[in-house]
């Protein structure tokens, strides 16, 4: 066990944590250059390549012989780099004993880093500061007010911090020593009763879950019974191993390791991360500490583009949440839709991962509503409802209080953007909680705001006003009441239960007079005046209508060439097709996110 | 009996490609003798292949600019017709020709070959205008073609115009309606310029070098057209077309009553017992296809039912109505019962359509949003069939 070092890497997007981890598997002989085809190893999944970002958590086993002679097992655990996902960060940080914090050069501490770094703090690891690309032109300036921030950051001392580069190769060994030296071994005991800390699963179609655990005491092998303390799921064990770049079967698992385990699970959501394994015929006492549900933040219904594929978009949203624990999704009905499903995310970018896999990976086309988040509604007659979807809000007169879940923000920005962040902040009904200047330029802004104002456009608008440079990251506090109202949106009359959005009492005019104007744009003429009404309860707040069609025929039938006319009508019908109906109103489908684009216009 | 049919005869050449039309021709003019000599052999392939037994009733010269053939290759054409059909007594044969090609002398050849009806592409009388369309005559020439139709012997004479061009206002277009108007045509096209996919004109405005009229300005223009000619005794009885009475074409109607008609000629389309096919757009594969002894067809289909029932609708719709009883008849569904019937009655409140005997026809309004009324039927159509598991109503 004093031959094991368990960390991880927490770094900012871009600065340079899989360059690093590809380079530090290079080094250990993990991989050799020709394996490396695609750039970084960690990254697999072809959408968090394109993002340059890691949504799964990965890890790899690595053999170091170290500058003193002795051999190495080394355990590089991923972790995800988005605020998303921050509960499973912490518990991978919970299976290490240390963390490289990798800060650039060029960029400096950003809002991610520091979040990161202080679940990294709490979970008591030891720290190894990292400055990476040392080498760009950039750094020669900005080093010194770099590496200034480090130590403020952490209250390190200069020579503890190690200048690399990645790219180049640069303190690679230096990291891998530093790692050996500083990062203290695991403790636990290998005959005790099984402790084992779930920090990620992966569906394998032909063996089940794939969990990856670290071992805190006992030992895991094949053909045990195990129990899954917070299901209370027991199962026998299939296959235990460690993880090179594949999985790498050895039959037995050690307190103080990294691994995984299979043992015919079929859907990860039965294999919660940060569940506890043990025996089940010799169970330990206490689980590990930590474990959280986790709970969707954002909803939004996911309804198929044709209503008759209905069932595809079912079997489509089962075989995705075979590997996203995180989904939830229920079956609903909309009025203006028809049958789809209400789904739940962790957050916006989950959410839009999951709409990309359901187009590229499963063919579906999909209309999906505008993101709302959870609402707690306290009834006048005492009781309390839950509401995920806002056509399900109670009549405002049987409401005594609606409160909205909160988040608490940390923006970190150059000081010239700071007046404008704060403007769009209190736009969003933010209160801001305090700033701290990390240098004369940089400083860190903590804001408490509704999740409601975040999940349309604030993070777009927030790097649009910094002109990219002004970071984010969250964390989710609680529940407040606000002066909300449901909005209704009616089209002659009949209401669009898809279209309806909880919206502050004092933004809802505003909000009322651009919708109607934003779906006037988007909604064809009919052969009828076509009435937009926006709506709190019975009382009509705005209103836009438009005009019947006045002229709706082509000129010429092409002579003898009935055919072509026939063929022009059949896409017009199609076309028709693809509209929702309301009423007697076809309303095409990019009008349910009409609301999202609002910010378009001012 | 004997089937009644129309001819069609495409005359593929231009002096200028006009900037809106997607109509196939080539500029070169070359090739108009071998042209003359493959339809002849077309159409005498045709006849021998297909024995059919008809009576033409009408015949239309269309293209291209028909106008720009030679009197002799006119006439090689016109007896290869003659020679394999036989036209009905009171038969209309129609040529369409270009203001700027006319001779008198040519004309009084196109009568003594049996060419009754003469249609001119005007266009406009505004000099800006015709330039914008590339036309390749003057205002001045078109009343000139008129003037010399006329003392041809041509007394049926039609007039083609386009309106809503880009930036056009309606006192222009007046000054053109009322010079049409003053040389008496006895029928009006009068054409709400389209952005035909391919044209000119079309990349033009894809550029965004030309701002269309938007519906409601076109709206008013077509407004303008049927008010203005209704008042000078022109009665409109499709959706662009306007005649004096009894002076309707009737080539055109064969078309939109889903009658029947052979075509000849680069990209010329036929129908006859419910197929419909039509001849290769290119001259060279057209040339190629004759020469080898083979019939230049490259797309035949034969229509379905449901096909069939949605032409006589859209077709229908857009010129004369539809027979309630015959449609019923055909196809098993009344059009003025149940959930259609009220459909049909809510058109008629509106002011779209009327009811004459048994004949469903839109108004002037209703041809101004014919293609919604269109769509709207068939899809009342399709749910009342689907409603009812087959055709509805089948005890005709």
């Amino acid at each position: 066990m004093d031959h094991i070092r368990n960390f991880c890497i927490i770094a900012h997007i871009d600065h340079g944590k899989s360059t690093l981890a590809d380079r530090l598997l290079e080094r250990t002989g993990r991989v050799t250059a020709r394996q490396m085809v695609t750039d970084q190893i960690l990254d697999d999944n072809p959408l968090e390549q394109e993002r340059g970002i890691t949504i799964k958590l990965h890890a790899v086993q690595m053999d170091y012989t170290a500058r003193n002679g002795r051999t190495y097992t080394l355990n590089l655990i991923d972790t995800p780099g988005h605020v998303d996902f921050s509960y499973e960060v912490s518990r991978s940080l919970a299976a290490c004993e240390g963390a490289l914090l990798v800060v650039d050069a060029t960029q400096g501490v950003e809002a991610q880093t520091i979040s990161n770094l202080y679940l990294a703090v709490d979970a008591g690891l030891e720290i190894i500061p990292v400055i990476n690309k040392i080498d760009l032109p950039a750094a020669e300036t900005m080093l010194e007010s770099v590496i200034a921030q480090v130590i403020d950051l952490i209250g390190c001392k200069r020579e503890e911090i190690i200048l690399a580069s990645a790219k180049a190769g640069i303190g690679v060994d230096d990291i891998l020593e530093a790692v050996v030296a500083r990062i203290p071994p695991p403790k636990g005991n290998p005959d005790a009763p099984l402790r084992a800390l779930i920090y990620d699963s992966l569906y394998d179609p032909y063996r089940g879950v794939v969990v990856n655990v670290r071992i805190f005491d006992g030992t895991l092998r094949e053909k045990d019974s195990v129990l899954f303390m917070a299901t209370g799921q027991v199962y026998q064990v299939d296959e235990v191993g460690v993880l090179y770049m594949e999985q790498h079967r050895t039959g037995e698992l050690s307190a103080g390791n990294v691994g995984y385990f299979t043992a015919s699970i079929r859907r990860v959501r039965d294999t919660k991360v940060g569940d506890t394994v043990t025996h089940a015929q010799r169970p330990c006492s206490e689980p590990i500490a930590g474990f959280r549900e986790v709970k969707p933040m954002v909803f939004s219904g996911i309804y198929p583009a044709d209503s008759d594929d209905f069932e595809d978009l079912r079997d489509a949203l089962e075989k995705l949440a075979l590997n996203d624990a995180a989904i939830h999704y229920e079956p609903e009905t909309s009025a203006a839709l028809g049958f789809g499903f209400r789904c739940g995310f962790l957050g916006l970018l989950h959410m839009e991962i999951v709409q990309e896999r359901l187009e590229r990976e499963f063919g579906q086309t999909i209309v999906t509503t505008v993101p709302n988040v959870r609402y707690l509604v306290r009834r006048t007659d005492g009781t309390e409802q839950w509401v995920e979807n806002p056509a399900q809000m109670p009549e405002p007169v049987k409401i005594a209080e609606i409160l909205e879940p909160y988040i608490r923000a940390q923006i970190i920005t150059p000081t010239e953007y700071l007046g404008p962040i704060m403007q769009l902040c209190i736009e969003r009904r933010g209160t801001v909680l305090g700033q701290h200047y990390l240098t004369q330029t940089r400083v860190d802004l903590s804001v408490e705001l509704p999740l409601a104002e975040v999940v349309f456009d604030f993070y777009d608008k927030l790097k649009s006003i910094s002109r990219g440079y002004a970071s984010l990251d969250y964390e989710y506090s609680d529940y407040k009441p606000g002066d909300l109202v449901k909005l209704d949106i009616l089209l002659n009359g009949d209401p669009v239960d898809a279209l309806s959005t909880i919206v502050h009492r004092q933004k809802a005019y505003e909000w009322g007079r651009r919708l109607c104007s934003k779906l006037k744009k988007l909604i064809p003429r009919h052969l009828f005046e076509v009435v937009i009404q926006a709506a709190i309860g019975s009382k009509i707040i705005a209103r836009d209508s438009i005009a019947p069609l006045r002229k709706n025929v082509l000129a010429k039938c092409y002579g003898g060439d009935v055919t072509r006319k026939r063929k022009l009508l059949e896409k017009q019908k199609e076309g028709k097709k693809r509209m929702k109906q309301i009423g007697r109103v076809e309303v095409p489908q990019e009008a349910f996110l009409a609301v999202l684009r609002l910010g378009d216009e001012s | 009996m004997k089937r009644s049919i129309g001819l069609y005869v495409h005359i593929p050449f231009c002096q200028h490609k006009c900037s809106y039309c997607d109509f196939y021709s080539v500029v070169s003019l070359e090739a108009m003798e071998r042209f003359t000599e493959t339809i002849v052999k077309e159409i005498r392939l045709w006849a021998q292949q297909e024995q059919l037994d008809a009576t033409v009733e009408t015949i239309f010269w269309g293209g291209g600019t028909p106008s720009l053939l030679e009197c002799t290759q006119a006439e090689q054409i016109a007896s290869a017709l003659r020679s394999v059909f036989s036209l009905a007594p009171s038969y209309e044969w129609t040529i369409e020709a270009n203001p700027g090609t006319v001779t008198l002398e040519k004309l009084r050849y196109y009568r003594e070959l049996g060419i009754n009806r003469i249609s001119f592409g005007v266009q406009s009388f505004d000099h800006r205008e015709l330039e914008f369309l590339e036309r390749i005559h003057s205002a001045q020439q078109a009343e000139e073609a008129v003037e010399l139709a006329r003392r041809a012997g041509f007394n049926n004479v039609n007039l083609d115009v386009i309106y809503a061009l880009p930036g056009q206002d309606l006192e222009t277009y007046q000054r053109t309606l009322e010079r049409v108007c003053a040389l008496a045509p006895e029928h009006i096209s009068a054409y709400s310029l389209v952005y035909e996919h391919g044209t000119p004109l079309y990349r033009q405005l894809q550029r965004g070098a030309i701002i269309p009229l938007d519906e409601d300005q076109e709206a008013a223009f077509y407004s303008k057209t049927v008010e203005f000619l209704a008042q000078r005794g022109y009665r409109q009885y499709e959706v662009s077309n306007f005649a004096r009475p009894g002076r309707q074409c009737r080539h055109n109607l064969l078309y939109w009553r889903r009658g029947q008609y052979v075509g000849f000629g680069p990209s010329a389309h036929s129908h006859v017992d419910n197929i419909r096919w039509s001849n290769v757009r290119s001259l060279r594969r057209y040339f190629d296809a004759i020469e080898r002894g083979s019939l230049p067809i490259v797309a035949r289909e034969h229509l379905t039912i449901e096909q069939q029932r949605a032409e006589s609708i859209f077709l229908g719709l857009r010129a004369d109505g539809i027979e309630l009883d015959a449609f019923a008849r055909a196809y098993g569904v009344w059009l003025d019962r149940g959930m259609l019937g009220d459909m049909i009655t809510e058109w008629q409140q509106k002011g779209w359509a009327c009811l004459d005997g048994r004949r469903l026809h839109l108004t002037s309004r209703g041809y101004a949003l014919c293609d919604a009324l269109t769509l709207q039927l068939l899809d009342a159509l399709e749910r009342a069939q689907s409603a009812s598991g087959s055709f509805v109503d089948c005890n005709v």
